[in-house]
């Protein structure tokens, strides 16, 4: 699937428009049904009904699912098995320390946080996944696990209730206009916690999760590559199918900043005075060399990795995603 | 470094123009919260440096460019200092050290010689240096040369002197001596305590071109000084015996009042004393109670306590009961009648000096008669032969004055012992009545019988009628003083010893002529008598540095001339100055310098110790006036002075293109503006495209 088969008329899929939404589920429902919609696909129509194996019959296997041609053939007795057959666990792991509140400067008051995009994206994968029948569970993070809903077919309501109370939570906790201030007042109060790293987290959610599991990390991944996917790692030895979705805002990728400023480290609250303009060029270059970094280091190790901007509507998103997900079945 | 418009440096305030630019466009520290900087941390900080290194040096560019302008607009130009032209190597140095009495304010002496002898440790071996000392006059106590033990002692030999500061003389022998010299660098050390009064500002010192000058100034802090400066008496009568009232003016330049006790001394004895309260910066009156004074002349001195000026504190003066000049007239034994008696009566009239006039036949002299005299008056009469002859030349190389009038005498009748005395010959009456008389048609307005009538209108000799006079041959060293019409000598004088002899061609009275009721003939028989007689004011004291001129000052040596032994022909009169040095004085040598404070002595071999002529020196009391002046004023004054005349002399001889090259400096500034304005552009632009890009 490309962009350009992709239909237009998807305003609902605006990430703008779904923050003035308040009721993530109905956003969640709009984003899918629409994008849904758009596909002109139908989910029911999905591989649960396709052939997926023949086992051999073992004593007390439903006789019905007896594939009685090739018993005719092979005089021995073997079940189908189909794919829709068998539900998978759709956990969802989000990053929700403070640089995931950011909300870019330059994109005034339609913008949203990329912890809000993340929300809307996780919401709506959750319900695409709910609508297969998958089980869907959500663990956010900053230094540790801060929520988790373990996966569940009945849990969809619950992660749409954790996602709204976390994106709640992290707009209490905005910067916002005087979140200079705030941040430095933070930092001479000394209760701003550092840069969070990932592998505490996922270590402890890889022991968690029991089931091989479609496991989707959103986060800014602003941390070594190496060490991110160190931590990845953790979850992909499980052997569940890890994805990774890197959300941006587009001031984070544009630097589009002109005036001498302090710049002031959300997390960690040290502030840099900064001339952007001479700045900007070596700042795009290593953010760019940083996602080239993620990316290439993700394709070794056959985990879907995909840069979100969030200034971009989220059916970019969710193309990417399922375009990267239909590439990989057709691999798989 | 001068400017010639130098108004426009007022431009160099639009520099506060790119300096306001600047700050209004520096940083703003606006707080941006950001997720991470984490890659902002990775970028090298060295270009953000770079960037604001650029801000700067546009800025520096900026205010460059225009200081360059405005100091073009301001023409500046150099004037190539002397010193620069003396070049390096061994130097000339004169060391100019004040000796003046005010010298010996508290330690200003002792941080002078300290002064010189630092001035003498930076004198190299190849260097030479000279010590010259001055005060009212300045003279050289050491060669020129490199030997420092030689002008140390000479530094530790010299001493204070009772004179004032003069700074003129001192520079200018300074720059005699540089000028003599060949060596590359030339110096003047001035050690001073830099009064200025020292310093009129219209003395004429060349300094040499190239000279420098240093002055080392030792006149620490000034605390103010209580002096003598002046004594008045006052006598009752001319009477001996008569009461004496002494006043004396005390001045304080404190800042502060002074209570001080002043003592009156005469004769060596204190005779009362007075207590007085000074204001600061003012003076009073010390008066004290009339006393009695021996006769004869008696010496005197007030005194204060001492204080941080000594010399000051004592003031000297003599009391001379009757200083009136005794005039003998001898008269012929036939005389006319009344024939001394304009004579007389002009001398009488006056009192600046008093004369008493004694009118003698010639029958009737002895030679006592000559004693104490100050003028002997030969009215038509020979000069005395024998003893009498002996005895008035003896008195005349004592300093008698004698006033020759010939008359109708024979030459041969003056005899030969006086010939030699006179240099004058008696020649031929001349009678020119027949013309209406001769009149004085020249005189000499140098002498000083002449001088008082030099202005325009103070005196008209021309209105006086000579009908006869005598015909005068002027022999050898004898001086004319007046002429009359026809060119012949009227008045003729000449010195012999301490005395004068002075030969008046026609008659005292109104019988050869009518000056006698001419208005004129009363001054000038006076000025006549006083310069024939050696008199002029009775003066109390004098002050140190003047020079005692016996030629003028007969009245000192009245009387001791027949204090001389029995027999001597010719007594040597000396000055014996208060520290006990002597000054002889001979028929070629009338004169002394008084340098010394206190009392000096006039006498004879024979005068016993302590019976001469007492003469009172007191300092300079100008010298008292500690006002302060810069020592860099005096240098730029002597030093411009050199300077004015070099700079005339080098604008005469300068071309206008020699001009034109000093001045062009503000070319070369107009460039450099350009240039720098050039680079401003091309950083500027540089800049812009980093930040575009």
């Amino acid at each position: 699937m490309t962009a350009a088969a992709r239909p237009t008329g998807n305003e609902f899929l605006d990430p703008a428009i779904l923050s003035r939404i308040g009721n993530l589920e109905f956003v969640a429902k709009a984003v899918v049904e629409g994008f849904i919609n758009g596909l002109h696909r139908s989910p029911n129509l999905g591989s649960s009904t396709d052939f997926a194996q023949h086992r051999q019959y073992t004593p007390g296997d439903d006789i019905r699912k007896v594939d009685w041609k090739l018993f005719a053939r092979t005089d021995r007795f073997y079940v189908k098995e189909f794919e829709a057959d068998t539900n998978a666990n759709f956990l969802a792991i989000l990053d929700v320390s403070p640089s995931m509140r950011y909300k870019g400067s330059t994109s005034g008051d339609r913008g949203v946080s990329k912890l809000e995009y993340a929300c809307f994206l996780t919401a709506a994968l959750a319900y695409f996944s709910a609508g297969q029948r998958d089980r869907v569970g959500l663990a956010t993070f900053d230094h540790g696990i801060v929520d988790y809903v373990p996966p569940s077919s009945k849990h969809l309501r619950l992660v749409l209730h954790s996602l709204d109370r976390a994106n709640r939570a992290a707009a209490v906790h905005s910067p916002g206009e005087s979140g200079g201030a705030a941040i430095t007042a933070a930092a001479d109060a000394k209760t701003l916690t550092g840069r969070a790293s990932m592998m505490p987290p996922m270590k402890q959610l890889s022991e968690s999760t029991r089931r091989r599991s479609i496991v989707l990390v959103i986060s800014d991944f602003y941390e070594d590559p190496q060490a991110v996917f160190d931590a990845v790692d953790n979850l992909r030895g499980r052997g569940n199918d890890v994805i990774c979705f890197q959300l941006l805002d587009k001031d984070e990728i544009e630097f589009p900043f002109s005036d001498s400023s302090n710049f002031i480290d959300i997390e960690t609250g040290e502030k840099m005075p900064l001339i952007p303009d001479y700045l900007r060029k070596e700042y795009k270059k290593l953010v760019a060399e940083h996602t080239a970094t993620l990316a290439r280091m993700a394709a070794e190790r056959r985990i879907d990795y995909t840069l979100f901007d969030t200034s971009q509507p989220i059916a970019d998103a969710l193309y990417a995603y399922l375009g990267a997900r239909e590439r990989y079945n057709r691999v798989r | 470094m001068s400017f010639l418009a130098p108004w426009f440096l007022a431009g160099l305030v639009s520099i506060g123009v790119p300096i306001a630019i600047h700050l209004i466009n520096r940083e703003r520290k606006t707080v941006v919260p950001f997720p991470s900087l984490m890659f902002i941390q990775r970028v090298p900080y060295r270009s953000v440096r770079q960037q604001k290194l650029r801000h700067l040096l546009l800025f520096i560019l900026r205010c460059l460019a225009l200081f360059l302008f405005v100091a073009a607009f301001a023409r500046p130009f150099f004037v190539k200092p002397p010193s620069l032209a003396a070049g390096v190597g061994a130097k000339e140095v004169v060391i100019l050290l004040d000796r003046s009495y005010s010298m010996g304010y508290g330690t200003r002496w002792k941080a002078a010689q300290d002064s010189a002898k630092v001035a003498i440790a930076s004198i190299g071996p190849k260097d030479r240096a000279t010590i010259v000392a001055f005060a009212n006059d300045a003279s050289a106590l050491t060669e020129p040369s490199a030997d420092h033990a030689n002008m140390e002692r000479a530094i530790a030999r010299a001493t204070i002197s009772s004179e004032g500061t003069r700074f003129g003389p001192a520079l200018k022998l300074a720059g005699d001596i540089l000028g003599a010299s060949n060596m590359p660098r030339r110096e003047v050390v001035l050690i001073s305590d830099f009064q200025r009064r020292g310093w009129s500002g219209q003395s004429e010192i060349h300094l040499p071109q190239g000279v420098e000058v240093i002055p080392m100034d030792v006149s620490g802090k000034d605390v103010g000084d209580v002096a003598v400066a002046s004594v008045e008496t006052d006598r009752a009568s001319d009477e001996a015996g008569a009461p004496v009232t002494v006043t004396a003016r005390l001045t304080n330049t404190g800042s502060a009042p002074r209570t001080v006790e002043a003592t009156l001394e005469l004769a060596g004895r204190t005779v009362g004393s007075s207590r007085v309260t000074i204001p600061p910066a003012g003076s009073v009156q010390a008066r004290f109670a009339p006393t009695t004074v021996p006769g004869g002349i008696t010496k005197g001195s007030v005194k204060i306590p001492s204080d941080a000026l000594a010399a000051n504190d004592q003031f000297f003066f003599t009391l001379a009961p009757d200083e009136a000049v005794s005039v003998l007239v001898i008269e012929p034994t036939s005389s006319r009648t009344n024939q001394a008696l304009f004579l007389k009566r002009a001398l009488e009239i006056g009192d600046q000096p008093r004369f008493r006039v004694d009118v003698k036949r010639v029958d009737s002299i002895t030679p006592r008669d000559f004693a104490s005299r100050g003028l002997v008056v030969l009215d038509e009469v020979a000069p005395p032969g024998g003893d009498l002859g002996v005895a008035l030349r003896a008195e005349l190389k004592g300093g008698t004055g004698i006033l020759v009038v010939p008359g109708d005498v024979p030459g041969d009748r003056v005899p030969k012992e006086w010939t030699t005395v006179l240099r004058v010959g008696y020649g031929d009456v001349v009678n020119r009545a027949n013309a209406g008389g001769a009149r004085l048609a020249r005189l000499s307005y140098a002498s000083p019988v002449f001088e008082a009538f030099a202005a325009p209108g103070s005196g008209d000799f021309a209105s006086a009628h000579v009908f006869t006079h005598r015909t005068l041959r002027v022999v050898g060293d004898s001086g004319v003083l007046a002429w009359y019409d026809d060119g012949t000598p009227a008045l003729v004088e000449r010195s012999v010893g301490q005395g004068r002899v002075v030969v008046w061609s026609t008659s005292i009275d109104d019988y050869w002529t009518d000056m006698p009721t001419q208005p004129v003939f009363l001054p000038f028989m006076r000025q006549l008598a006083r310069h024939a007689g050696r008199f002029s004011n009775s003066r109390p004291w004098f002050t140190a540095g003047e020079v005692l001129d016996l030629s003028r000052h007969g009245e000192l040596t009245v009387g001791l001339a027949t204090k001389a032994a029995p027999g001597a022909d010719a007594p040597v009169l000396s000055l014996m100055s208060p520290s006990g040095k002597r000054a002889r004085f001979s028929d070629s040598t009338h004169a002394s310098a008084l340098l010394e404070r206190g009392f000096y002595e006039l006498r004879t071999q024979a005068t016993a110790d302590g019976a001469g002529r007492p003469v009172a020196v007191n300092v300079d009391m100008a010298e008292s006036d500690m006002a302060h002046m810069e020592p860099r004023e005096l240098v730029a004054a002597a030093t411009a002075t050199a300077g004015t005349v070099n700079g005339a002399s080098t604008a005469e001889a300068g071309t206008a293109a020699e001009r034109e090259r000093n001045q062009r400096m503000w070319w070369y500034l107009l460039i450099g503006a350009f240039l720098v304005l050039a680079a401003e552009t091309i950083l500027s632009n540089r800049l812009s495209r980093t930040v575009t890009t």
